[in-house]
């Protein structure tokens, strides 16, 4: 059990190490993480996830940009892959889930979807991945076939965008109560709603900032159960 | 004076000398579903086809009253030259553009063919320029990639990114070559009697790079390529552009062009009046999406803005209501019979 002055000590350098994309930093951390025992999820949340929440101010700032961005992600998942064959299933509760994750046929753009996808991984998620330039059909297939909660749908050319309503029509139909987000350059509120989608991000820097809130909704979560227990 | 023929019109106002009325044009394609409807094919089938890409955009500026027909219409044909391979989707229902499907997985490892200026449907498109210029109706407009937009069709875009930070002098060295590559093809275009080039850098807004990353990674070549190029020649980039306009001035083009993030009136106070600005309504909101009655009020807004020619600001979606496009095309030509901040009249 580690004390709580050291919790914040591996805390803050798993975050800062992700602000400065510093992949070995973080690796070295997350390995301190593990060695001294504290909690994998703790570590991801409050550290990893606190880090890129930081990023997101920055881009919001205007002092990153997408390269940035990519690069702190990088360094996000350096430690992601070491502390996440450690998360115990009660410390990650109820946030598990399932998501189906692609970049629409038309659209070898996979930017936004990645970064997308860094969130779900982080929340524990597991992630169906289909890739990019993905045929319409497959999405609802992968959904059938997994039973995921969550379908989301990438396209970052306004070209593309089209594919998305017919995605969710073939989505829906089968299955009302997926969830179905979308996301890309061209994609707004009013696009979404019209597609009958349940949430949209529009561009890239748009996704981390989707994806930092809902990251942040999870922290809030999961602070108050060990709050509450 | 009688009215101006649409190749004049045009011709004119990249000198900045007067015209009639200001020119319906673009420096990006402007296909419509109309036209490829009434060649009886199907989207897909028109990027192989010299025929079908000449026809199609005559066709398409004689239904609806353009100045310009612009060709290539996918963004793949130099990448496709370059042996990365074209998807054209052939059994997709509706328009859906081609892609690249195999790119370079590493950029600092690529391997251009010496000759690729004559590889894949090179061919198809010289043929194309060649009818639409013999014709001499409309002008004829070409475009190219920038350098960098060019690097993300044939290699991984994040990759390059990254590299941007981790790995300077390895994207640089790729983007001379990318460089290289444009220069090689608008002069190609050029040589073949194209009416104006348009560089188009659409992936280096400031969504993606910082103002200071513009200016060291995209600048330089730019202006490679435009003291490279006979006039007139034009630089389009989409997205965030309100902090790079003064740089993109710097650049060499003979006009500048945005999309509808841009704040037009500001950044014509900031170039002052001696320069081409062409902008800058959503092609898809507004072609495609709106209520036709609506359109003339987006075209009212450029021109009041200051544009010296109301350009989209990316390709039309070719599956744009008849109603809208008209409506465009009207307003332009009511709205721009007067002097634009750049370009009088006759």
């Amino acid at each position: 059990m580690v004390s709580e002055a050291r919790r914040e000590e591996i805390l803050k350098n798993l975050s800062d190490g992700v602000v400065e994309y510093a992949e070995d930093q973080v690796k070295e951390w997350a390995n301190i993480a593990v060695e001294e025992g504290l909690d994998a999820f703790d570590a991801i949340m409050n550290g990893l996830a606190a880090g890129m929440e930081i990023v997101g101010d920055l881009y919001d700032r205007q002092e990153y940009f997408v390269p940035e961005i990519l690069m702190c992600a990088d360094a996000l998942y350096a430690g992601l892959d070491i502390l996440r064959p450690h998360m115990s299933v009660e410390s990650s509760g109820d946030l598990k889930g399932q998501v189906v994750i692609g970049t629409v046929q038309g659209d070898v753009h996979d930017i936004g979807k990645n970064l997308i996808k860094m969130m779900f991984d982080v929340a524990g998620f597991t992630v169906h991945d289909l890739g990019r330039d993905v045929p319409l059909e497959k999405f609802a297939e992968e959904q059938l076939r997994t039973d995921s909660d969550i379908v989301a749908l990438s396209a970052m050319m306004t070209t593309t965008m089209m594919g998305m309503k017919k995605v969710i029509q073939m989505i829906k139909e089968k299955n009302p109560n997926v969830a179905i987000m979308l996301g890309g350059a061209p994609v707004t509120k009013d696009v979404a709603n019209l597609f009958g989608a349940d949430g949209y991000a529009e561009s890239a820097g748009n996704a981390v900032q989707e994806a930092i809130k809902m990251i942040s909704r999870l922290r809030e979560l999961q602070n108050k159960g060990i709050q509450g227990s | 004076m009688a009215e101006m023929k649409p190749r004049e019109r045009v011709q004119r106002l990249l000198r900045r000398e007067p015209v009639d009325r200001m020119p319906v044009f673009s420096g990006m394609g402007m296909v419509t579903i109309q036209a490829i409807e009434k060649l009886g094919i199907r989207f897909a089938q028109v990027h192989g086809s010299a025929e079908y890409l000449a026809k199609s955009a005559t066709l398409s500026a004689d239904i609806f009253g353009f100045d310009s027909v612009v060709i290539p219409y996918d963004m793949c044909t130099i990448p496709e030259a370059m042996g990365r391979g074209c998807s054209v989707y052939e059994n997709a229902e509706g328009v859906l553009y081609p892609t690249v499907p195999s790119k370079w997985e590493r950029f600092w490892e690529t391997d251009i063919p010496p000759n690729y200026l004559d590889q894949g449907r090179m061919p198809v498109v010289e043929e194309a320029f060649k009818t639409l210029i013999a014709e001499n109706k409309y002008a004829v407009g070409a475009w190219v990639l920038g350098p960098f937009t060019m690097a993300g069709q044939v290699t991984e875009l994040d990759l390059l990114l990254k590299g941007i930070k981790k790995d300077k002098e390895k994207v640089q060295e790729f983007q001379d070559k990318m460089t290289d590559v444009v220069i090689a093809v608008a002069k190609r275009y050029q040589a073949l009697g194209a009416d104006y080039i348009n560089i188009r850098e659409m992936g280096s807004g400031t969504d993606l790079l910082s103002p200071r990353m513009w200016k060291t990674l995209i600048q330089p070549y730019l202006q490679r390529i435009f003291a490279a190029l006979e006039s007139p020649k034009i630089l389009h980039i989409c997205g965030g552009t309100d902090l790079i306009v003064e740089m993109m001035n710097d650049c060499g083009a003979d006009a500048l062009s945005f999309d509808q993030k841009n704040n037009l009136a500001e950044t014509r106070k900031k170039i002052g009046n001696d320069v081409l600005l062409f902008g800058n309504f959503d092609p898809y909101g507004t072609l495609c999406q709106m209520d036709a009655s609506q359109v003339e009020d987006v075209i009212k807004g450029c021109i009041d803005a200051g544009v010296d020619a109301v350009w989209p600001g990316c390709d039309i979606w070719p599956e744009v209501k008849k109603e809208n496009v008209e409506a465009y095309v009207q307003a332009v030509k009511t709205y721009g019979k007067n002097p634009s901040p750049a370009v009088g009249r006759i």
